[in-house]
């Protein structure tokens, strides 16, 4: 085992916590979140095979965390209003204006989002993983991350005023309903 | 419409740079018949662009104290832990994805990995709108293209370094940032452009033997109300990821290349 796996997590932390925060859509259980991912890290070092992507393997287990996290929390009978949270913007996006309105629109846009489509989009558009690289960390087949980031980016694109190209044509471009799950 | 047998999916694939060279080469053909399908690329392009620079900030929000001493904390001791048992091996290869925060720039490390082979040129601004070239020309529905036309723009694109700059007559400024080859070898040039109306093309353009062709542009620097484009830069450096192209010409190469210019 690397000798700079503390390092690298380290280094990895602010990655981390944008991928936790567009998950919990909260920045506290965002941090408690990668707190989680951290300590799970840590004591599962072995188990990352060197000259593969770290970043892949700390976000599959960072979504693993997640997903025990709400199970736990639904069957505690926790109130926590995750759903509405939607505090992906933070406070800066009240002050948005020109150049800053639009990032905050596509945050709002992705906000809006099913969670498995803003999970998608964030692991292809924003961490620039490939598909096959999305597909493993979150455990599904390629084609069901590619259906879901189409549909997903369609639905940010009307958001945000996008041109969509191909109106004319609907039986070959309308939203598809995913046939791989 | 000619049915061109391209799904959204292969249509998104070519957009984020997942097809291979046949695949690519279908779709780029698509694309320079049927606008509609340059614009459904584009679409996600830019979409992928507007998510990765609307997730910029959060980069660079500090992980709060508590957090990052936890952190620190809870390394040192499984590193003590793992001292004894795993005494010092080399560091591995292993791929960080650093944040990504600013391109490649004047001189800058490759960012393009493959030959760019699309002659389209998109241009998004809010007052161009969208146009997609034919076969590489220049396209000038737009205002803001007017100087792209000039022979000083010409003759800048042949003859300027990259990181050097030069002033316009009529108060633009053209600079350029990097210069590469295609797939067919032909030259191309990365070129940042500040037009005297205050705006900015950022745009590539490559010379087919006899005489320059644009092969993409985006207006930056307008924030118009309404729709506002992708950073132009996220939109360049999608579009190029997206197309493939050769790695920046040294300085000598690039050198060499604009010699023949004179």
């Amino acid at each position: 085992m690397s000798d700079d796996f503390g390092g690298m997590l380290i280094a990895l932390l602010p990655n981390l916590r944008r991928f936790a925060i567009s998950l919990c859509r909260s920045r506290d259980v965002a941090d408690d979140l990668v707190q989680v991912t951290c300590e799970r890290a840590l004591a599962n070092r072995a188990s990352f095979e060197p000259g593969t992507r770290f970043d892949a393997w700390m976000f599959r287990i960072l979504r693993n965390a997640w997903i025990d996290q709400t199970r736990r929390l639904k069957t505690q009978g926790t109130v926590i209003d995750i759903e509405d949270a939607h505090t992906l913007i933070g406070d800066e996006g009240e002050k948005s204006t020109g150049n800053r309105l639009m990032l905050s629109a596509t945050l709002k846009a992705i906000d809006a989002l099913p969670e498995d489509q803003r999970e998608i989009i964030l692991l292809t558009c924003v961490e620039e993983m490939s598909y096959k690289e999305t597909a493993e960390v979150l455990d599904v087949p390629i084609g069901t991350v590619m259906s879901r980031l189409a549909r997903a980016r369609k639905k940010v694109a009307e958001e945000l005023g996008i041109k969509k190209g191909i109106n004319g044509s609907p039986d070959r471009f309308d939203d598809e309903e995913e046939t791989s799950e | 419409m000619t049915d061109w047998g391209l799904d959204d999916d292969m249509l998104m694939a070519f957009a984020d740079g997942e097809l291979d060279a046949k695949e690519r080469e279908a779709v780029e053909k698509a694309m320079a018949a049927d606008e509609a399908i340059a614009q459904r690329v584009q679409m996600f392009i830019e979409t992928r662009a507007c998510a990765k620079e609307a997730f910029e900030p959060m980069l660079d929000e500090p992980v709060p104290d508590a957090l990052a001493a936890k952190i620190k904390d809870m390394v040192a001791a499984s590193e003590a832990a793992s001292a004894h048992a795993d005494p010092g091996q080399e560091t591995d290869n292993v791929t960080v994805l650093k944040p990504k925060s600013d391109l490649a720039k004047p001189g800058g490390a490759p960012y393009w990995s493959l030959p760019l082979a699309a002659s389209i040129a998109l241009v998004a601004g809010a007052a161009a709108g969208f146009i997609t070239g034919r076969g590489g020309d220049v396209q000038t529905g737009g205002t803001h293209l007017s100087m792209l036309n000039a022979p000083a723009f010409s003759q800048a694109l042949g003859s300027v370094g990259s990181g050097d700059e030069r002033p316009f007559e009529d108060g633009g400024r053209f600079r350029a940032i990097a210069s590469f080859r295609d797939d067919d070898g032909t030259f191309c040039r990365e070129f940042e452009l500040d037009e005297s109306n205050g705006s900015t093309v950022v745009g590539v353009a490559c010379h087919g033997g006899a005489e320059w062709q644009l092969r993409f542009s985006v207006v930056a620097g307008k924030t118009d109300a309404g729709y506002a484009p992708a950073s132009s830069l996220e939109a360049l450096d999608a579009y190029l990821g997206a197309v493939g192209a050769g790695e920046p010409l040294s300085t000598e190469d690039e050198a060499a290349a604009l010699r023949e210019f004179d």
